[in-house]
């Protein structure tokens, strides 16, 4: 398998590979091994990846709703990374406000550790209802060697509440994925067991690596409640502070986004003994499983049959009405990591098939489950850079291209339908209520009368005067 | 009296400016085929990208030297080159923009020498590969335009021959402005026969149409052979101070072109201003359809000042923009009560300052401000209206302040890419575009034309301290 636009990056080869008939890995530089991964990627080729700062303020940090998030370093991170990712919560302080210790040329000259304490009790008097300060650093005050650290520890005597320090300057790692490693080790050294709360704990499960992205968290909570199981703290969509303090005190760890947050499910199993389970929480049969799963460690079977079963009869109509509109339909997924292999067997529920495979920062083990569920002959890349993804979209013409907001209009301009599972058209797209809004979504996507508009009435593009 | 404030505060809380490298890319768009490396960590070109793409709703594609732990130590050379290489093979691009980060700056990347050693090594590529420098930790976004402008003219216009007869056309520099304001401005340049090299044109590179089959390389910009020919025009005018009044300089000094720097046409003297300044170079009467469109606009004035008199407003954003719009609410009868930029720019100040007592209007000027400050000044003296970018929404909720959308970036609507500001029709549809949010908060039930007059009558909670509002 080649891409026409790699001709000359033969570098690219190795992350680009089909899956054969016999189930095996048909890399794109001919050899049998397994798609490389996790690497650095090649200077100017496009990649859309993004930086390990992104991958801890943007994912795991930002979502915490009563800390202030205040980003260590020049004025653009803290800008880019305010409000845009919808992960919500019963309140919006953390969407509404961003905070930046701003620094400027002779911050860099001089350093920043003296401004970066005045930022930080600056920022706790102006909201003294926060319960935390996170530190967000960057590539330019890690270069300068500035000791958030210590700042850190010094704050927290002045402002009397934690204020946490993440180490997560931009250029740390190959991709955001570095950053979620970072945000999981931090909030679990800083904030996990500081307090030990009284109570029974017996039933309470964390819901680990879920982030509430428009509220997918209200499509699922009631289900494990129905169980009769309690949700103690969720890492990190609508959590607070405190939250995280006690998240030591529940009795299994259900894990969901096994890229960003598996790390802090291992560190709480080392330290606490708290055992934890591998999820999906979108599509019919993950849904169903993760509920089972969930049940069958606490004894409450019958309880989820019950559920499932209500939740069955609730959208099964529905799903049926999609999936006779959807079915056929060939897909092409590119998103961060899990989601592309989490969403295979969900798009098969509805009748689709996902013959384009491929994520942002996705590690060896994401691929494992890529290709044990995959159809045969499906594409699967690692790392796209721009001119694969038009080359996918343009020579393949997938029916369908489920990606984020910047990869949207890449596919707009080429005229294949789009549906953005990185923030949602309208989302919630978890759980079983979700998947019908996602199954919705996607049928809106297809059977828009644009596409038939276009077949029909566009044209090529005039030439420029003079031209 | 109005006054200059800056901000005393350390910590910068929900900022009105993003970083340097932005402005460079946006303003790179705006050259027919041209990419952009940025030279840095993959966030400095990712961020930029998401922003622009929810600003704009295209495909925004930059390049970036992915730079990683390793690089830090050894330095960013080798990933340049290889940037360089990839680029030039795989896009056969026309120009090639490498923009500087905090990160390749602070570890002290040479980067014109790291592009001399690629031309060197790679004698067969002939397109121009300029350097800008734009770390995040100097100035706002406003300066990468600025400093690629800058670049630009630096760079790439010919070297003009002796008694060289010109091309007759006149270099036109807007600044940071929206497809939407090229758009008009062209209109305006074509209605009057004036030939423009534009610096630089995103119009249509970042407002295109659905072709089939996709162009290769979008449609628009302005052509490299432009910007070579652009040292033989008449003059450059650029419409913002603060972004392009420098390469307006530097035509000037290196080239004989005269350089005009105006305040950006936003409202009616400053679309006179720009106007009168193509006439007097150019020699061709201004024409009646856009002495129409400016009549129109006064009309719109006359009809709705009844509304608008008196409205205190706070404006925000980059200082040429609110040089422009503090002119065009002074001439609706609008009171301009604060008026905040993240700058630090003293000029600024100080034209403002001048600007305010010209116009007999009293504002706070504050600068090196962010968002969380006005909020603060709003809750203690209340506006009636807010003007700027999206990321003042948080204000306009909390307080119920109609917020009207100008600037960079608004995201949170559709299409303002498209919309223009500038010239007389752009401050026309301001015009309405105020009046209409005066009407809504005002008179939200409105059923007919009499109702909704009896619901507008002007602001009631809020004391008029106009000079000319009639308080």
């Amino acid at each position: 398998m080649q891409f026409k636009c790699n001709q000359n990056l033969p570098e690219r080869a190795v992350h680009i590979a089909l899956k054969g008939p016999d189930g095996g890995c048909k890399r794109g530089d001919g050899s049998g091994c397994f798609i490389a991964s996790n690497v650095a990627s090649t200077p100017g080729d496009m990649t859309e990846r993004g930086c390990t700062y992104a991958g801890c303020r943007g994912v795991v940090g930002g979502p915490v709703k009563d800390a202030i998030q205040l980003t260590h370093g020049p004025i653009g991170c803290a800008f880019f990374s305010w409000g845009y990712r919808p992960h919500l919560a019963d309140s919006d302080f953390h969407m509404k406000y961003t905070f930046v210790s701003d620094m400027n040329e002779s911050n860099i000259v001089f350093g920043g550790e003296k401004k970066l304490l005045q930022c930080i009790v600056e920022a706790s008097q102006e909201f003294p209802d926060a319960k935390a300060v996170f530190i967000y650093n960057t590539c330019a005050t890690a270069l300068i060697g500035d000791d958030g650290r210590d700042v850190a520890k010094q704050a927290e005597e002045l402002i009397g509440k934690p204020v946490v320090f993440f180490e997560c300057e931009g250029f740390k790692g190959v991709s955001q994925s570095q950053g979620h490693h970072v945000g999981n080790e931090t909030i679990f050294r800083q904030l996990v067991g500081s307090v030990e709360p009284e109570g029974d704990f017996s039933r309470t499960i964390n819901i680990v690596g879920d982030y509430n992205i428009k509220n997918d968290m209200r499509t699922f909570e009631p289900l494990f409640e129905a169980m009769g199981v309690r949700i103690l703290t969720r890492f990190t969509g609508n959590v607070s502070v405190e939250d995280l303090k006690i998240m030591h005190k529940a009795s299994l760890n259900v894990v969901h986004c096994q890229r960003s947050a598996t790390y802090i499910a291992d560190m709480m199993k080392d330290k606490y003994g708290t055992p934890y389970i591998n999820v999906t929480l979108w599509g019919i049969k993950h849904m169903s499983d993760a509920l089972r799963q969930t049940a069958a460690f606490f004894g409450l079977e019958a309880e989820a049959e019950r559920v499932i079963e209500a939740e069955l009869a609730k959208i099964m109509p529905q799903i049926n009405y999609y999936r006779q509109r959807l079915t056929g339909k060939k897909v092409f997924i590119y998103q961060g990591g899990p989601r592309t292999w989490h969403w295979i067997e969900l798009l098969r529920e509805l009748g689709m098939e996902t013959m384009f495979a491929a994520t942002t920062f996705g590690h060896d083990d994401d691929y494992r489950k890529i290709f044990d569920q995959i159809a045969d002959g499906a594409l699967v890349v690692d790392n796209p850079n721009v001119p694969e993804i038009e080359e996918i979209l343009s020579v393949h013409k997938p029916d369908l291209f489920i990606s984020g907001n910047k990869e949207k209009y890449v596919a707009y301009k080429l005229g294949v339908p789009f549906v953005n599972g990185h923030t949602y058209d309208t989302g919630p797209y978890a759980g079983f209520s979700g998947m019908v809004t996602f199954a919705r979504d996607i049928d809106k996507a297809l059977h828009a009368p644009i596409w038939k508009l276009l077949r029909s009435h566009a044209r090529s593009a005039p030439l420029r005067p003079g031209a | 009296m109005s006054s200059v404030t800056k901000q005393a505060r350390a910590v910068a809380i929900n900022p009105t400016r993003a970083c340097a490298p932005m402005g460079a890319m946006l303003a790179a768009f705006g050259v027919h085929g041209a990419i952009t490396i940025n030279h840095g960590s993959q966030g400095c070109a990712t961020y930029p990208r998401h922003q622009m793409a929810r600003h704009f709703r295209e495909p925004i594609e930059v390049a970036t030297t992915s730079l990683t732990e390793k690089t830090t130590v050894y330095g960013g050379k080798s990933n340049l080159l290889a940037a360089l290489k990839n680029i030039w093979e795989r896009f056969q691009p026309t120009m090639i923009m490498v923009c500087s980060t905090c990160l390749s700056e602070t570890i002290g990347d040479d980067i014109p020498a790291i592009i001399d050693e690629f031309l060197d090594k790679n004698p067969e590529v002939d397109i121009p590969i300029i350097s800008v420098k734009t770390p995040s930790y100097v100035g706002t976004h406003t300066t990468g335009f600025d400093n690629f402008l800058k670049e630009v003219a630096l760079r790439l216009p010919a070297r003009r021959a002796k008694n060289d007869a010109g091309n007759g056309k006149v270099n036109l520099v807007p600044g940071w402005v929206n497809p939407g304001d090229v758009r008009e401005l062209k209109a305006m340049l074509r209605e009057m026969g004036v030939d423009t090299i534009w610096l630089t044109d995103y119009e249509e590179t970042l407002d295109g149409g659905y072709y089939e089959p996709r162009p290769h390389l979008p449609r628009g910009g302005t052509s490299v052979a432009e910007l070579r020919d652009s040292s033989r025009s008449l003059a450059t005018i650029a419409l913002q101070r603060y972004i392009g009044g420098e390469a307006a300089k530097v035509y000037q000094q290196r080239h004989s072109v005269p350089s005009h720097i105006l305040p950006m046409p936003i409202g009616l003297a400053n679309t006179d201003k720009l106007l009168d300044t193509l006439s007097q170079v150019t020699g061709k009467p201004i024409p009646a359809a856009v002495q129409v469109d400016r009549a129109r606009l006064l009309d719109a004035l006359v009809d709705t000042h009844m509304f608008t008199t008196g409205l205190r407003v706070a404006l925000y954003g980059d200082p040429d923009l609110l040089e422009g719009l503090t002119r065009l609410v002074a001439e609706m009868g609008m009171q301009p009560a604060f008026v905040l930029t993240a700058a630090d720019n003293g000029p600024w100040g100080n034209t403002m300052l001048a600007l305010a007592e010209e116009l007999g209007v009293e504002c706070e000027i504050l600068m090196k401000a962010d968002l969380h400050e006005l909020h603060k000044r709003i809750k203690a003296n209340p506006v009636d209206l807010l003007l700027g970018h999206s990321k003042g929404k948080f204000i306009s909720d909390a307080e119920d302040i109609p917020l009207i959308r100008v600037g960079f970036p608004v995201e949170d609507r559709f299409g303002y890419h498209r919309r223009a500001i500038v010239g007389y029709n752009g401050a026309t549809y301001l015009v309405d575009e105020i009046t209409n949010a005066v009407f809504a908060r005002r008179a939200t039930a409105v059923v007919s034309n009499t109702l909704l007059e009896v619901g507008v009558e002007g602001p009631t909670d809020v004391p008029m301290g106009c000079g000319c509002g009639g308080g």
